[in-house]
C-alpha cells in the first residue's frame, strides 16, 4: 500500500484573528519586573560571575597586527610557568577539521546556519562559493589574522586570570606581516592588498547584488524634479556591557556549559556538532546576560563558538572547568561592529511630493545592508533599482548590531527628507503621499487587511497626529536654518518614519508545568537581554490560566529541551508568545478536566472539585476554578490539582502542556504585509561655535500592535533613543589608517551616551492589533536605536539649512555643513 | 596563593569592614578593590564592565562616599569600611523595590553601580530633586539606556525613606 508522504505547511500570515477585548494582566501597567529585585540588588548572576570549584581560567592569544600571518610560535616559556596547566596552540591536532562557520568575518545566514540557507535566499549572488563561505572564519585559532585583535595562535589555561594573563606575554610568535585595505572603496580598487587571500584570492568582493522593481529610468523621466546625494555611515560597536566569557565542565561523557550568549541553544549545537557531541550530553546554563544588542550574543562568531571550543577542549583535557574570559579590549575587538557604507542617491519625484523612483548604490565593509528594503517594504514608489557591493577589510568582525536593518532604516529617512527638503514640504505629508507596501498604495494595504481579518487602520497617519501634537509640530517646524533661539543656538526640529518591526519568523517552543500547590512553572530556554521577557511570559500564562501573576515563574536559565528565539520584545515576542499563550490554553484545558473528572484507583473512585460539571461549565480567575453559572462554587486551583495527585507525595507535577510554533520563514514571503508604521520627531539644538548638537526632546510613536507590558515597551522607546542619538552623533570605531590598529577600544574613547545627553523623551504607543504575533503584537527593541538616527539627522538639517549627511554627525561636520550653508546664502537667519 | 605571588612578594594582610561585616584577607600590591570584592570575596554585585574608570557599574561605597573599586588598589583600604550593592537586600533598602517596579533596569548588569550611587547620594541628600539625582548618576554608563527610569526610582525611593522617619 502506497503511503502518501505529508507536507508541513507553515502559514505565514499565521496571527490572531480575535484580538481579545479586554485583559485583566496582559497591557496592564504598574506591573514589577520579576527579575528586577534581584538585578538591583547585585544578586542576579551574569556569567562573567560564575566560579566553579577547580576552575581554571582561560585567555587567547590575539593578533598585534591587522593582516599577518604566524610564520613560527614558541611556547615553551609560556608552559613552564608555574600555574599554568595548559597551552593549546593552533598546530595542536584538535584543532584540526574544526574550522568557524564562516561568520565572523563575513555576514549572516539565518537565524542558524548550519544549513547554510542564505537570509534573503535566492536574492542575493555570492561571490565565494558556499563552501568557501562555510569555511570562511578560518580554524579556531588560526595561524592568520584578518584584522587587529583577531584571536590567534594560542590559548593558556592557568590557575589565575593574572597566570593566564602573564603566560601569554611569554609566547614567542615571528609575524610575517601582509598588507592590509580598511576601506571598503579602496578594497574595491583594482590593484588593492587581499583583505583575507584565504577566502577570496582573485578580489575583495563577498557579495554583489541587483535588485529592481518597476523601471527607474521611466520613474526619473516622468519626475517633475530628480536629486542625487550621497551619504556615508561609518561603523559603530555594541560596546556591550558585560564582557565576554563562558564557562565549560566536561565530565566523563557529559558536558555542562554555562553560555554569555542570545541564541545560547544555537551555540549548543554548532559546540555539539564541532565537538561529535549528542546534544543529550550537553547541559546548558544560560545565566542574566550583560547587553548584547545581536552583535554580541551571535553564536557563530569567535567569541561565542570559538571560545566554546577552547573551553571544552582544554576541559576535557585537563578535567577542570574552563573559563575563557575576554576584557574590555577583547571585548571591543571582537564583538560586531555595523557596517562602513558608502552611499549614492538618485530620486525623482513630483511637485506634490510623490516619489517616482528611487536609485541606490551602495558599497558597504562585510556584512553590510543593502539600503532598499524599507522603499520595498513599506512604501507605493513603483520603481526600484539598488546596485550593492560588500567587500572584505581588515577589520574587526562585523554582524548585525541592534540591527539588520539600520542601513535600511537611514536610507528610507535620507530620501524622505531630501525630498521634503527640497519640495519645502513638511515630511509629515510626504511620508504619507508615500506610505503604502510592495509599490502599492494604502487601498490596496486596506483591501489586504480587510481580506485577512485584520483591523482596518491607518497606523502611519496615526502615529504621525499622536507626535505632531506630542512635540507641537505645526507651530514648531519652520523652514531651514531660520530659527535662532536667544541663547544664540540653532533651533532644529526633525520628523522620520518607518514601518514597525513586524516581521519576526521563526520556531519557538515552550512547557507550562503546574505543581501540586497549584503554582506554574514555564519552562524554556531564553537568554534575559533585559527585554523582560520573564515577566512578559508569566503575564500571558497567568492570564490565558486564569492565575494570579505571582503563581507564574519562568524558568528560563535552563535547557530542559525548550527553546523560545533570543531576544525578546526586540521582535521575537511575536514567536514566543504563541507558544507560551497556546501551551497555557491547553493547560487551563487540563486543569478543568482534572475539576471535573473522577479519579479510579483500582476499586476506589475519587470524586473531582466539580463531579456534577463539565470543564466547559468552569472557568478561572485569581487562581480560583469556579462555576460560571454560580461563582460562589469555588475550588483553589491548588485543591483541584492535589485532588488529581490522589494528595500523594505531593511533589509530583500532574499538569503539563507544551507547545511549538513555527512562525513563517526569513524574508521569503510574499503578500506578507507589513500593516504597523512609526513615526519620531527630535527638537535639537545646534551652536554654531562650535558644531555640537544638543538634542532637547525625541518623541517616539511605535504601533506595537498590542503592548503586553507597556513600561517594556516604553524602556525600549526611551532606551533606544540613547543608543540611536549616541549613533547619529558620536559613536564610531576608530582605525588606525595605516596601522588598522584601533584607537579607541575602551569606553572612555568610545562614547556612548550617558544621563545628560537628551533632555526629554516622549514614549507614545498605538495598539492596533495589526501585528503578525499572539495578540496581534509585534516587536519594538530593535527599531528606535535604528531609526533615530534618522531623525536626529533630519532635525540638524532644519537647524542649519545644510545636510551633514556623514554619520556620525560629530561637531567637525556640524561646522563644516554650517559655513557651507553660510557660503550659500550668506548668513543663517 | 600562587608561587608568583610568593617570589614577588608585596603581598599584605589588610583589614576591611564590608557590609557590617569583618574581613581579613591577604592582598597583592596589584589587586583591585573590585577584583577582591568580587573575585574574592564572592560579592559579585560589584560589576566589571570597562575596568577602566569610565563607566561607574563597578561603585561601591567606601567611607560614605560612591568610589570606583576598579580604580581603587585594594592595598590601600586597611581598616576601611565599605558597603556593597548586596547590603542594600539585607537592609531592605527601597531603591531595591522603587527600581524593580519602574523598571530601571534591562539587562541589569550596570544596575548595582547605579543603585550603590544613588544610596550614597540618598545617604548625603534625603531629598533630591531631578538636577541633583542627574548630577549623581551622570558617570554612570547604562548601555540599555535606562537613564530615565532611575530618575523617577530614586524620587520614589527618596519619598519611601522621608515617609518612614
Amino acid at each position: 500500500m502506497n503511503k502518501k508522504l505529508g507536507i508541513m505547511e507553515i502559514e505565514p500570515l499565521v496571527r490572531d484573528r480575535y484580538i481579545q477585548e479586554e485583559f485583566s494582566i496582559i497591557g496592564k501597567r504598574g506591573i514589577a519586573r520579576m527579575c528586577g529585585k534581584e538585578k538591583a540588588s547585585g544578586r542576579a548572576e551574569y556569567t562573567r560571575d560564575v566560579k566553579l570549584p577547580g576552575m581554571l581560567y582561560c585567555r587567547i592569544l590575539s593578533s598585534p597586527y591587522a593582516h599577518a600571518r604566524i610564520k613560527s610560535i614558541n611556547t615553551e616559556k609560556a608552559e613552564a610557568l608555574p600555574g599554568v596547566r595548559a597551552v593549546l596552540r593552533y598546530d595542536d591536532p584538535e584543532l584540526q577539521g574544526k574550522e568557524l562557520f564562516g561568520l565572523e568575518t563575513k555576514f549572516n545566514a539565518g537565524h542558524l546556519a548550519t544549513d547554510g540557507q542564505a537570509f534573503y535566499h535566492g536574492k542575493e549572488e555570492l561571490a565565494v562559493t558556499l563552501e568557501q563561505w562555510k569555511q570562511g572564519a578560518g580554524r579556531i585559532l588560526d595561524g592568520v589574522a584578518w584584522w587587529e585583535g583577531h584571536p590567534v595562535g594560542a590559548a593558556v589555561a592557568a590557575d589565575t586570570p593574572e597566570l593566564a594573563e602573564e603566560a601569554l606575554t611569554l609566547i614567542e610568535v615571528e609575524w610575517e606581516e601582509l598588507p592590509l585595505v580598511l576601506n571598503p572603496l579602496d578594497a574595491l580598487k583594482p590593484g588593492a592588498p587581499l583583505a583575507a587571500p584565504e577566502i577570496n584570492s582573485k578580489n575583495n568582493i563577498i557579495r554583489k547584488l541587483k535588485i529592481e522593481h518597476g523601471d527607474v529610468e521611466k520613474g526619473f523621466k516622468e519626475a517633475d524634479k530628480v536629486i542625487k546625494f550621497d551619504a556615508r555611515r561609518r561603523p559603530y560597536t555594541v560596546a556591550e556591557a558585560e564582557p565576554i566569557s563562558d564557562v565549560i565542565l566536561w565530565r566523563g561523557d557529559n558536558v555542562e556549559i554555562w553560555a554569555h550568549q542570545q541564541q545560547a541553544y544555537d551555540g549548543k549545537m554548532l559546540f555539539a556538532l564541532k565537538m561529535g557531541l549528542p546534544l543529550n550530553k550537553i547541559k546548558l546554563h544560560v545565566p542574566y546576560q550583560g547587553s548584547q544588542f545581536g552583535g554580541g550574543g551571535n553564536p557563530m562568531m569567535h567569541h561565542t563558538h570559538g571560545v566554546h571550543m577552547i573551553s571544552g577542549i582544554l576541559s576535557k583535557r585537563l578535567g577542570r572547568p574552563i573559563k575563557t574570559f575576554y576584557d574590555r579590549r577583547d571585548t571591543f575587538y571582537n564583538l560586531s561592529q555595523d557596517a562602513d557604507c558608502h552611499t549614492s542617491f538618485k530620486v525623482g519625484f513630483n511637485n506634490d511630493g510623490t516619489i517616482t523612483a528611487v536609485k541606490i548604490d551602495n558599497i558597504c565593509a562585510k556584512m553590510g545592508q543593502y539600503g532598499i528594503d524599507h522603499f520595498e517594504e513599506n512604501t507605493r514608489i513603483p520603481n526600484l533599482a539598488l546596485n550593492y557591493l560588500e567587500a572584505q577589510i581588515n577589520v574587526a568582525p562585523a554582524y548585525w548590531f541592534r540591527c539588520e536593518q539600520n542601513h535600511n532604516a537611514l536610507c528610507l529617512s535620507l530620501v524622505f527628507e531630501h525630498v521634503a527638503a527640497e519640495l519645502g514640504m513638511d515630511p509629515t505629508i510626504v511620508a504619507l503621499k508615500n506610505d503604502g507596501v510592495e509599490g502599492k498604495d494604502m487601498e490596496y494595504l486596506s483591501k489586504f487587511k480587510k481580506e485577512h481579518g485584520f483591523p482596518d487602520r491607518d497606523s502611519l497617519r496615526e502615529c504621525i497626529e499622536l507626535g505632531k501634537k506630542a512635540i507641537d509640530w505645526d507651530n514648531k517646524w519652520h523652514k531651514p536654518g531660520t530659527k535662532v533661539l536667544p541663547n544664540g543656538k540653532l533651533h532644529g526640529i526633525g520628523f522620520t518614519w518607518t514601518h514597525e518591526w513586524d516581521d519576526t519568523r521563526g520556531v519557538a517552543c515552550a512547557g507550562v508545568l503546574m505543581h501540586c500547590d497549584g503554582t506554574v512553572d514555564i519552562l524554556s530556554q531564553k537568554s534575559d537581554d533585559g527585554l523582560n521577557a520573564m515577566t512578559t511570559h508569566c503575564q500571558i500564562v497567568a492570564e490565558e490560566m486564569g492565575l494570579k501573576l505571582e503563581d507564574v515563574n519562568f524558568r528560563m536559565f535552563e535547557e530542559v529541551g525548550f527553546q523560545m528565539m533570543t531576544p525578546d520584545g526586540s521582535c521575537n515576542l511575536a514567536v514566543d508568545a504563541y507558544v507560551t499563550r497556546n501551551a497555557a490554553r491547553k493547560a487551563k484545558q487540563k486543569l478543568l478536566e482534572y475539576a471535573t473528572t473522577p479519579i479510579k484507583l483500582i476499586d476506589i473512585e475519587y470524586p473531582p472539585a466539580f463531579p456534577n460539571n463539565y470543564p466547559d461549565d468552569l472557568d478561572v480567575k485569581d487562581s480560583i476554578v469556579f462555576l460560571k453559572s454560580d461563582p460562589s462554587k469555588n475550588v483553589p486551583v491548588a485543591e483541584v490539582v492535589k485532588r488529581a495527585t490522589l494528595n500523594q507525595g505531593g511533589t509530583r507535577a500532574p499538569l503539563f502542556t507544551w507547545s511549538w510554533h513555527r512562525q513563517g520563514r526569513y524574508g521569503t514571503e510574499k503578500g506578507r504585509h507589513r500593516m504597523c508604521r512609526q513615526a519620531y520627531f527630535a527638537e535639537v539644538e545646534v551652536d554654531p561655535g562650535t558644531g555640537g548638537v544638543e538634542v532637547k526632546k525625541i518623541v517616539n510613536v511605535n504601533d506595537v500592535g498590542k503592548a503586553i507590558s507597556p513600561e517594556t515597551c516604553e524602556g525600549q522607546q526611551y532606551g533606544g533613543d540613547y543608543m540611536g542619538t549616541g549613533r547619529a552623533l558620536a559613536e564610531e570605531v576608530i582605525y588606525d589608517p595605516k596601522t588598522g590598529v584601533r584607537l579607541n577600544a575602551n569606553l572612555l574613547d568610545y562614547k556612548v551616551w550617558t544621563m545628560r545627553d537628551i533632555d526629554t523623551t516622549v514614549n507614545l504607543l498605538v495598539e492596533t492589533g495589526m501585528g503578525y504575533g499572539a495578540y496581534g503584537l509585534n516587536g519594538i527593541g530593535e527599531c528606535i536605536a535604528t531609526v533615530v538616527p534618522g531623525v536626529i539627522g533630519a532635525a540638524i538639517y532644519n537647524a542649519i539649512g545644510e545636510w551633514v549627511d556623514d554619520h556620525p554627525m560629530t561637531p567637525d561636520k556640524v561646522l563644516k555643513a554650517i559655513s557651507k550653508a553660510k557660503a550659500k546664502r550668506g548668513g543663517l537667519r | 596563593m600562587t608561587e608568583k605571588c610568593q617570589q614577588d612578594g608585596g603581598e599584605k594582610k589588610i583589614s576591611m569592614k564590608i557590609n557590617n561585616q569583618e574581613y581579613n584577607i591577604v592582598v597583592e600590591p596589584h589587586w583591585t578593590l573590585r577584583e577582591v570584592i568580587h573575585d574574592k570575596l564572592g560579592l559579585t554585585g560589584t560589576k566589571e564592565m570597562c575596568d577602566h574608570g569610565a563607566c561607574g557599574s563597578c561603585t561601591v561605597i567606601m567611607e560614605g562616599r560612591p568610589i570606583l573599586s576598579c580604580m581603587t588598589l585594594a592595598i590601600e583600604c586597611g581598616g576601611k569600611v565599605i558597603e556593597t550593592v548586596e547590603n542594600l537586600d539585607i537592609e531592605k533598602h527601597p531603591l531595591v523595590e522603587t527600581y524593580a517596579n519602574n523598571h530601571a533596569m534591562q539587562c541589569g548588569y550596570c544596575t548595582p553601580g547605579f543603585v550603590m550611587t544613588a544610596k550614597a547620594l540618598l545617604d548625603r541628600n534625603p531629598n533630591p530633586d531631578e538636577e541633583a539625582i542627574k548630577d549623581a548618576l551622570e558617570g554612570n554608563i547604562c548601555r540599555c539606556g535606562t537613564y530615565p527610569a532611575h530618575v523617577v526610582a530614586i524620587l520614589e525611593a527618596s519619598t519611601k525613606l522621608e515617609g518612614g522617619k
